[in-house]
């Protein structure tokens, strides 16, 4: 309610909170803050520079990879050469008449299966199904000459192969929706369903069988031109013989062909043929057992050798593929394979649901991520490289080369080392051998988790006990900053002699808060002496002005005629002058010491009664000046020393006299807000000088250049020490529209009067 | 013809006093230090002592002839005529029971005016009590002649400059005594209106060590004061 009584004040003046003594720019703490990297951001920064010593590890685990992986190829050369040399001179062995052929499709195909018994030709299809256990399924892979429209009902092969002595025995069941049979009056074989059977004996021509029939019964075998119409003699073969039968789903085929035929070093290839238009009578599907005829010709022939696969078989090596090869890159024996037999995946799978179990879940994600877990990289590993392999195997069988490599697949490794086998001073074959580098690796995968789990314990230890140590360096530094500013106002007046807190620290810091706080004893030290100077200094003038003035009045005792002497008078009026500068002297200086026995001396009164008064009192003394006021209309309960408030006001009022112009009114105003009590005294006149704006409330700072009177500046210094008493402060301006001057004193309120 | 000893380490100062009182028909034994003057004490005891507080390098000479003095006489007057002013030393003169303490520069005219009064009282104390020169105030007695204040019966021992201030106030109660009127009444010459405020302030302080809530004098701000009515 107050402010709204009072239009002159402004809520610029009221809602300044009452701060120490403000009485110029407070821009001087600027310089103390700059941009730039404050303590506790260097040693994070310093911190980061430890995620140098993962990146060692890594590195370090990358080289240690790379050497194991160098010693596994070692070892499996090693290996290789053992087994080498465990084949050399063992013609036998490789002895091309000796095991078992099988057309080779894929380097995982099933052994032909070794018969106990020969077969009859006139045996039931359901018999020979029993004896070649292992049908293949040949329905579309290599039909490479069917319409994109290929139907499996209309034509799908399943087929089998044993062996047995003298004999080969293959057997085809082919379900066929149209069966159709050779017509005798075309004299083109292609015209019907029928098999064709390609032999290449290293060495000779390749030659083609057409198996072809009539009627169910046998079939005829001829041996054909290159393009499958003619045969070559117009005579059937009687070497191989062969018999169709017809099933509910199309027919079953059964041909045994003399060990001779395909002979040794033989590559094979059998291709079913459809034909189900009777009149057009064109091939309509081809199956054939060479899934992938571009890449190698005709289809590679396994020639088994049950003696060699008895040897090889102890050699078993965990997650290692180890073939032997013929000179005519027929596979002879091959043991194991390069997938181990259960993916590992027991990290993942054990997944608490408490914080630790799911933070070590993270984690291994975490590792996973970084390191790639190289059990993951296994499925990276293509099922068949033989195109690679072969790629070695002519190299070491035609060269006689020592090779051993390692391959990539993703995140696969693969391991590959291969020797030529000897055998009385020609090769005979070749040994390849090819191991997984993914088992070694995850070993190594764990050893580095564990390390990593180790490292990033200690990293985090560090970390924090760094940001500790730095933020509690921080904040030490931090509070001896601020006490430091705090020791000082913003004008450079000691407030504190020390710094209280952390001067028993013995480091550099500790050192560095005694030696500021000695720095601000000293200060303080000297501070009081010069605060105690003129005070001193008048007492050292007490003396021998009283000497002068008591030599005086003995003068005019002992001589009564110079009463009225002019120069007596003038003596004793400058004695007075000099007086009153000791008395004002001596008085600002015993102020602070009287000020501090009056702490406890508060009491309650009216703010505006006093002023009032005082005003009153000031207009009674000074009739010639003219002496306002505005003042709060109703009590303005304050707590402090009434005395002292007068004697603040005196100082004020004295200001005004001083330095108003004559004629011009001096205003006492006191007003009153929500938090703060004002008090101020305007004059009209000339305003401050700008250089001493902010020390106007220093001690021994004035304005006053008038020879006449005696001004010390000490009003103004009076003012501001009995308002800090009081909680307050001062501000002397210069009025808006340079008219003059306004000192105002500013007080918190402390009750709600 | 009554002895008054002055001492004053500063020999001008001490001969312009003696010059003064000896023309004022007093005997003055003047001593320079604190050792002459315990010397003459022990010798002839003065009838008045007018001391320094500061004697040469003793700092607090006088405080110490001033407790000699009580052991030797408890009614002697004595009078601190000193260039300190501070609260501590007017609060530890008032311990040694000095009877008035005046800070330098000091006019001689008041000087004098304060040896007579305070002789007098000395003389008035020697004999027994008279009730003509009781003027009493409210709750407060006070005794012209031996210049002695008592409030609800307890003794206020006030300085002589003090007592002159509060039986110039209660003289016309309701009366405001403004700060030029109440200059007069020190007898110091010329005081700025903070050295009244402090001679206020103590005697305040002194009534209320005995009566706490004393509130007689009151201050009328800018003015003066004024002994308070009932």
């Amino acid at each position: 309610m107050g402010s709204r009584l009072n239009e002159p004040l402004t809520p610029r003046t009221l809602e300044r909170p009452p701060s120490s003594v403000s009485s110029g720019p407070s821009g001087r703490n600027r310089h103390r803050v700059r941009p730039g990297l404050k303590i506790r951001t260097k040693l994070l920064l310093l911190v980061l520079s430890l995620l140098a010593i993962p990146w060692m590890g890594y590195k370090s685990v990358r080289e240690m990879e790379k050497f194991l992986l160098d010693g596994q190829q070692q070892a499996l050369e090693l290996t290789t050469e053992g087994i080498a040399s465990l084949l050399g001179n063992r013609k036998e062995l490789f002895d091309p008449a000796v095991g078992v052929p099988e057309v080779m499709g894929r380097s995982f195909d099933v052994l032909p299966t070794e018969l106990d018994a020969s077969l009859s030709i006139d045996a039931t299809p359901k018999d020979w199904v029993a004896a070649l256990e292992d049908a293949r399924d040949y329905t579309s892979a290599g039909s490479l000459e069917c319409t994109v429209d290929y139907n499996p009902d209309s034509l799908a092969v399943r087929h089998g192969l044993g062996i047995h002595d003298k004999h080969v025995y293959a057997f085809f069941d082919v379900s066929d929706d149209v069966i159709i049979f050779r017509d005798p009056e075309l004299v083109r074989l292609d015209k019907s369903d029928q098999l064709r059977l390609t032999v290449q004996v290293l060495g000779m021509d390749i030659r083609r069988y057409l198996l072809t029939a009539r009627q169910e019964g046998r079939m005829s075998v001829y041996l054909m031109k290159t393009d499958w119409r003619e045969p070559e003699t117009g005579e059937a073969l009687k070497d191989i013989a062969a018999s169709i039968a017809l099933t509910e789903s199309g027919y079953a085929i059964k041909i045994r062909i003399p060990r001779e035929v395909i002979g040794p070093r033989a590559r094979v290839k059998f291709e079913v043929i459809d034909i189900d238009d009777a009149k057009k009578r064109e091939i309509v599907g081809t199956i054939s057992t060479d899934p992938d005829p571009f890449m190698h010709g005709l289809g590679q022939v396994r020639l088994m050798t049950p003696a060699l696969a008895k040897l090889v078989e102890p050699l078993y090596i965990s997650e290692a593929n180890i073939r032997v090869w013929d000179r005519d890159f027929r596979l002879r024996a091959e043991l194991g394979s390069i997938f181990p037999e259960r993916l590992i995946s027991s990290a993942r799978s054990k997944r608490g649901s408490s914080w630790l179990d799911r933070l070590e879940g993270f984690s291994v994600e975490v590792y996973d991520w970084i390191l790639r877990q190289p059990m993951g990289g296994i499925k990276d590993m293509p099922v068949d490289s033989s195109g690679e392999d072969l790629r070695i195997l002519s190299k070491v069988i035609t060269n006689g080369d020592r090779l051993s490599e390692r391959r990539r697949y993703g995140n696969a490794k693969l391991i590959v080392s291969a020797l030529p086998i000897w055998a009385e001073g020609e090769i005979q074959g070749a040994i390849l051998i090819k191991q997984s580098g993914n088992r070694l690796l995850s070993l190594q995968y764990e050893t580095l988790r564990r390390f990593t789990l180790l490292f990033l314990g200690v990293f985090i230890f560090l970390a924090i006990a760094i940001l500790l140590f730095a933020s509690r360096l921080t904040y030490r530094v931090g509070k001896l900053q601020r006490e430091t500013e705090q020791a000082t106002t913003p004008e450079g007046r000691l407030l504190k002699d020390r710094i209280r807190s952390g001067t028993h620290a013995a480091d550099e810091l500790g050192s560095l808060t005694r030696s500021v706080s000695s720095m601000l004893q000293n200060l303080a030290q000297y501070t009081r002496y010069l605060e105690k100077l003129p005070d001193t200094l008048a007492h050292e003038m007490h003396n021998p002005l009283n000497v002068v003035n008591s030599s005086l009045e003995n003068l005019q005792y002992s001589h009564r005629e110079l009463d009225d002497d002019k120069y007596l008078l003038r003596a004793k009026k400058g004695i007075q002058r000099l007086r009153s500068i000791l008395t004002s002297l001596t008085e600002a200086a015993n102020l602070k010491d009287a000020l501090e026995q009056e702490a406890d001396q508060f009491e309650w009164f009216d703010l505006t009664e006093l002023v009032t008064g005082c005003v009153e009192g000031y207009q009674q003394v000074n009739p010639e000046r003219e002496i306002l006021s505005e003042v709060f209309p109703g009590k303005v309960q304050f707590s402090g020393v009434p005395d002292r408030l007068a004697q603040l006001l005196d100082k004020l009022i004295d200001n005004a006299l001083r330095f108003g112009n004559k004629e011009g009114p001096i205003l006492v105003s006191l007003k009153r807000s929500a938090y703060i009590i004002r008090l101020s005294v305007v004059n009209e006149g000339s305003t401050l000088p700008a250089h001493l704006e902010d020390r106007l409330f220093d001690p021994m700072v004035s304005s006053a250049k008038d020879a006449g009177q005696t001004h010390l500046g000490l009003g103004l210094y009076i003012v501001r020490l009995i308002a800090e008493f009081h909680g307050g402060s001062a501000i002397a301006e210069n009025r808006k529209d340079a008219s003059g001057v306004e000192v105002a004193v500013t007080f918190p309120r402390t009750e709600t009067g | 013809m009554k002895i008054v000893a002055v001492v004053e380490d500063d020999a001008d100062q001490r001969e312009n006093y003696a010059d003064v009182l000896a023309a004022q028909g007093y005997e003055v034994h003047d001593f320079g230090s604190k050792a002459e003057a315990q010397d003459g004490f022990r010798e002839i005891l003065p009838d008045l002592a007018i001391l320094d507080i500061m004697l040469g390098e003793d700092m607090d000479g006088g405080f110490e002839l001033c407790m000699e003095l009580r052991n030797l006489s408890p009614n002697l007057p004595v009078i601190f005529l000193t260039a300190r002013d501070s609260d501590a030393d007017r609060i530890s003169s008032q311990r040694m029971t000095a009877w008035d303490y005046i800070t330098k520069p000091v006019s001689l005219e008041f000087l004098v005016a304060r040896v007579h009064a305070l002789l007098r009282i000395a003389e008035q104390l020697k004999q027994p009590e008279s009730q003509e020169s009781l003027i009493s105030v409210n709750e407060m007695e006070i005794d012209e002649k031996s210049m002695s204040v008592k409030w609800r019966g307890e003794l206020i021992n006030l300085t002589l400059t003090e007592f002159w201030i509060v039986e110039s106030l209660a003289r016309r109660p309701g009366h405001v005594k403004t700060y030029d009127a109440l200059n007069d009444v020190t007898r110091q010459g010329l005081v700025e209106r903070n050295t009244i405020n402090g001679y206020i302030r103590r005697i305040r302080n002194k009534f209320r060590e005995t009566d706490r809530s004393f509130d007689r004098i009151q201050t009328v701000h800018g003015t003066g004061y004024k002994w308070a009515q009932d």
